[in-house]
């Protein structure tokens, strides 16, 4: 209960956020809980079930032109292109699971690096499908409603913050509910130690499958919100870069735990976007970090937050 | 046939014929192991024997090259490792395995899943069912926490234990999943003495209270005198001798498997 409440707390504070900030910083907020969601994400593959991953941008992606080619084929709003972003992204993390199983480590990332590449291709050279290097223009939400009860225009940049927020305070409320259900304690048990999970009856290959759909579920559900918020889908949003920074958010945050990833979306989002002139050298920054990171503190912020705790005790 | 072997009711493990070769080199070489309803056997052999490649490929985690493996009346010599356990074959490792980032506690429940009832999709959206189950089975985590002299540990990441206590854990954990059989891979090993007689009081109750029969894998020859109803001895992966403790500890064959031959000659002198 007391985390539900610090939860809602947080929430209705950063719902104020409009108030306070101009354009620039209301954006920064958007990318922010974009990259919140992303990393919350990843972490419950990467950081849970221990399945390490670099191809969170192309779920992204996947789930960006899947709003883009619905509203230019289909003409559908949000509230079909949202869910289905989710469905067709968790089906592509179905595809990277599968060949993901056969290899550990090393190997791993180099099968999702792959998949990342493969998706930025299929983007960049499939013109007719995807509009090539240009991407697609994606309608604004526009006048829309919650079943017809609850309507809203959504246009303005505030609008998108909120929509924005809502999505990742579900997301933050799913990964809570994932990982401190059965599941939850299957995926830390496959990454802790796979044979002592099968021998205490643990599927590891279904385990391991559903830690990867809800991975690509999660950067879908992103993604289709987010071709929205920009107005277009590019695949230039989606390169492995962007993948490396959602990495470095919930490395630096503190893998496998659940504030981690949250707490790196901000300071890693809201600090590279602040070093104005400077911020064409974030790739740098973001490089110099992770690399500090793993080599002083493994368990990033959390970590520390840790240590201070039982210091105190 | 030996007189335990008639005595014994329905066989809950057969395995016939086993044979499990890496490269030219064959571990185990047409072994025959039964363990009988609440049975205790032990599987012993110098190092190197193959003891620990048979648990392996009782497991599952080997498949053998020849032979079968009835379970409970069922073929399961294919059959994967993780669906073995959830048919009821639980097991320990000779070198400790634990989930190092869990709780003591949450090492145990995930001995639990497989006997869970209420399905995915109530445990992710917490109803009240799921979470009744959830505190039930954390009520026997608890009850067998303290039936191993656990149950302060319950809250502490298992890594603050010590490997004695972990291995209590292993125990209590492979009792928690309700198996019918529990193959123990040399649960003394690193033990201190006065735990050592802990753990054989500890292994009667797991047959005598809860119906487990055992195969016991040890190499501590007081451990298996005072628990094992039988004993299967394989040398160089072959099945050299069997029968009761006291009759295969004597085995001329035995003697000479575990100290060479010079000394089994001076031994029987």
């Amino acid at each position: 209960m007391k985390h539900l409440a610090l939860f809602a707390a947080a929430i209705a504070l950063l719902a104020l956020a409009p108030v306070v900030l101009g354009g620039h910083g209301l954006s920064v907020m958007t990318l922010t809980l974009t990259n919140l969601v992303l990393a919350v994400g990843l972490n419950l593959v990467a950081g849970y079930c221990g399945q390490f991953s670099f191809a969170q941008a192309a779920f992204f992606g996947i789930g960006a032109y899947t709003t883009a080619i619905m509203s230019r084929d289909l003409g559908t709003g949000v509230w079909i292109n949202l869910p289905a972003g989710i469905i067709i992204a968790g089906l592509f993390g179905l595809v990277l699971g599968v060949p993901a199983l056969r290899v550990k480590g090393h190997f791993l990332a180099i099968v999702t690096i792959a998949f990342q590449t493969v998706v930025y291709l299929t983007l960049v050279q499939w013109t007719d499908f995807t509009g090539g290097q240009n991407g697609i223009l994606v309608p604004g939400v526009g006048e829309t409603s919650i079943l017809g009860i609850i309507r809203f225009n959504v246009q303005s940049l505030d609008s998108y913050y909120w929509l924005t927020l809502a999505l990742a305070a579900v997301a933050i409320v799913v990964a809570w509910r994932l990982v401190h259900s059965r599941l939850g304690r299957e995926w830390i048990a496959v990454r802790d130690d796979e044979t002592l999970a099968q021998a205490v009856g643990v599927n590891t290959t279904t385990t391991k499958l559903s830690a990867f759909v809800a991975s690509a579920a999660f950067a879908g559900a992103a993604g289709a919100l987010n071709a929205y918020t920009m107005r277009t889908a590019a695949p230039d949003d989606f390169t492995i870069f962007i993948s490396s920074i959602i990495l470095a958010i919930m490395i630096l945050g503190g893998k496998g735990t659940f504030l981690g990833p949250i707490v790196g979306a901000f300071i890693l989002t809201i600090i590279p976007e602040s070093l104005g002139e400077f911020s064409r050298y974030k790739m740098l920054f973001f490089g110099v970090l992770l690399i500090l990171t793993i080599t002083f503190l493994p368990g990033g912020i959390m970590q520390l937050v840790r240590n201070a705790r039982t210091r105190r005790a | 046939m030996t007189e335990t072997e008639t005595n014994m009711t329905r066989p809950v493990l057969e395995a016939r014929g086993i044979v499990r070769r890496f490269g030219g080199i064959t571990a185990v070489d047409g072994v025959d192991v039964t363990v009988g309803q609440g049975e205790i056997v032990g599987l012993i052999g110098p190092n190197g024997s193959g003891k620990s490649t048979m648990v392996n490929l009782l497991t599952g985690e080997l498949a053998p090259d020849k032979g079968t493996i009835r379970f409970a009346g069922k073929d399961i010599t294919g059959v994967a490792p993780y669906r073995r356990a959830r048919l009821g074959i639980a097991r320990s490792f000779q070198m400790l395995r634990m989930f190092t980032s869990m709780s003591v506690e949450d090492n145990m429940l995930t001995a639990t899943h497989i006997h869970m009832k209420r399905g995915l999709l109530s445990s992710l959206l917490n109803l009240p069912s799921a979470r009744a189950e959830e505190d039930e089975v954390r009520a026997r985590a608890r009850d067998l926490l303290a039936m191993f002299e656990l149950e302060q540990f319950a809250g502490r990441p298992v890594t603050a234990l010590s490997i004695g206590q972990q291995r209590m854990v292993e125990l209590a954990r492979g009792v928690l999943s309700g198996p019918k059989l529990f193959l123990l891979d040399e649960p003394a090993a690193g033990l201190a003495p006065p735990n050592v007689d802990r753990l054989i009081a500890l292994i009667k109750r797991m047959r005598d209270e809860f119906g487990i029969s055992i195969l016991l894998i040890e190499h501590d020859m007081r451990v298996v005198r005072e628990l094992c109803d039988r004993v299967v001895v394989l040398d160089s992966g072959e099945l050299i001798a069997e029968g009761h403790p006291e009759t295969v500890v004597n085995d001329p064959a035995v003697i000479e498997a575990y100290i060479g031959k010079g000394w089994s000659r001076r031994a029987q002198a």
